[in-house]
């Protein structure tokens, strides 16, 4: 296996978790990433899925939650391939144990898992306009067996797939799409709303 | 913790007020009496009717809860200049209050200067040592500044005096579920249990907390002990309500259950 792993995120995949992010502005935030792997060098994520704002420790939840999307995605040939987590603090800039244990269990399933912390100072700097990389940072898991930042020497393991999405997330981000973004934890509460968000970018 | 009926009310008036049809008053009530979090709103329809006279004079010594309230939202906003000129007005309205410089504190915070805010704080406790807003802020600030062993401890030595604040357990425990401290939060989860035994939320977080220890004190085998009708009555009634209102997610219930090995 010559090179690094890279990971390659779709633009709806990324907009999802950010605009996740921004609905629940005083809470930490999470959710599933899915996607497949190509080539044996690159994972491509081509969706994700919210899971909460509230509570992130509580597993029950995050149990059925896991086993609804595998179920759903698998008919799609599309399996988790990682983790998404916002900090609930601004300036809180590392992986918090909740998110470590979680991106551990997604691991054991697809050992290329990949775990994206958003980055709260880049996402401010976003409305300047002139970034094109994703306002999130990469861990991978390292022969420590423990989560390590990727990118911090400059060569960026993580593109995003169309390069415009920053220009897009922007405007949605103006036009406060993020109010019509539903979680699964928002499922639980009112089953007619779709954790799937079909309607979101229509 | 806002049940569903105040929350609809609260959505119909929000709508209501940002179409332009009034009410913006009756909203703001609600919100305080809720104690929701909706800062944006609040501010921007707080600052209408402060800024017009003839609305001001209308609420009569209501103004000053809503220079309040404006304030407190303002400094959520991150808008440190309005909150500044809210609470300047209190102030001279107010000189000798404590409630006044409760919210020079938070303004202190909200500019991240988290030693002069201690000191003002600390300065107000002398006076007053038995005001739990005050100590409760301080939790928030061991908190925000990611200290969160202080914000604990604070916490805990703030609990040992002022037993009956469901809202300070409903803190302690989420602060411990995200710590992934399991059997502390339980504890917090039985205490309200205990003050407020008719607020399901506790209950359901209790559950789960119970459910996370014992799924990781015992591993993925669990043992059916309760009767198996209850589960299989609450996966028919599940199903029923997946028909109803979300038939494209029926299949991923039955999977689902299926899964965790409930009859279906």
């Amino acid at each position: 296996m010559g090179g690094e792993l890279r990971y390659e995120i779709g633009q709806n995949a990324y907009i999802k978790l950010v605009l996740h992010a921004l609905k629940h502005k005083t809470s930490a935030t999470n959710g599933v990433l899915l996607g497949r792997l190509v080539d044996e060098d690159l994972v491509q994520i081509s969706d994700s899925v919210p899971l909460s704002h509230s509570q992130i420790g509580l597993l029950p939840a995050l149990e059925i939650a896991l086993l609804q999307i595998e179920e759903h995605f698998g008919a799609q040939g599309l399996s988790i391939v990682g983790y998404y987590h916002a900090n609930e603090r601004y300036d809180d800039f590392d992986l918090g144990s909740a998110a470590r244990n979680i991106g551990d269990h997604i691991h054991r399933y697809f050992p290329q898992a990949a775990v994206l912390l958003l980055d709260n100072r880049k996402l401010e700097t976003l409305s300047e306009g002139k970034d094109r990389s994703p306002v999130v940072q990469l861990y991978t898991r390292d022969a420590t067996r423990s989560w390590k930042q990727t990118g911090s020497d400059g060569n960026s393991r993580l593109t995003i797939k169309e390069p415009s999405a920053n220009i897009v997330l922007l405007d949605y981000i103006l036009s406060e799409k993020w109010k019509g973004i539903v979680d699964f934890d928002d499922h639980l509460d009112d089953i007619g709303k779709d954790w799937l968000n079909p309607d979101l970018f229509k | 913790m806002v049940g569903a009926v105040e929350e609809a009310q609260l959505n119909r008036l929000e709508n209501q007020v940002d179409n332009g049809g009034g009410g913006a008053w009756e909203y703001l009530c609600l919100v305080r009496k809720l104690k929701v979090r909706r800062s944006e709103k609040v501010l921007k329809h707080g600052l209408s009717i402060l800024n017009d006279p003839k609305q001001r004079s209308k609420l009569g010594g209501e103004e000053w809860t809503l220079y309040e309230q404006v304030a407190i939202a303002a400094m959520d906003c991150q808008c440190v200049d309005i909150a500044k000129d809210c609470i300047n007005a209190l102030q001279r309205k107010f000189p000798e209050s404590m409630r006044v410089g409760r919210l020079k504190g938070m303004l202190l915070e909200a500019r991240g200067s988290w030693k002069d805010a201690e000191v003002a704080y600390s300065s107000l406790l002398e006076d007053n040592p038995l005001d739990q807003v005050i100590q409760k802020r301080r939790v928030a600030m061991a908190k925000a500044q990611g200290n969160i062993s202080g914000a604990i401890e604070c916490l805990n030595k703030y609990l040992e005096i002022f037993m009956a604040d469901h809202e300070a357990w409903r803190e302690l425990a989420e602060i411990y579920v995200s710590l992934q401290m399991y059997k502390q939060a339980a504890f917090c989860y039985e205490e309200l249990i205990l003050c407020q035994p008719l607020v399901p939320l506790y209950h359901l977080a209790y559950a789960d907390c119970s459910a996370a220890i014992a799924q990781l004190s015992k591993g993925r085998n669990k043992e059916d002990k309760d009767s198996s009708e209850l589960h299989t009555l609450a996966a028919k009634t599940l199903e029923k309500e997946y028909k109803q209102r979300s038939l494209t997610k029926l299949p991923l219930l039955t999977a689902t259950l299926r899964n965790l090995k409930l009859p279906s």
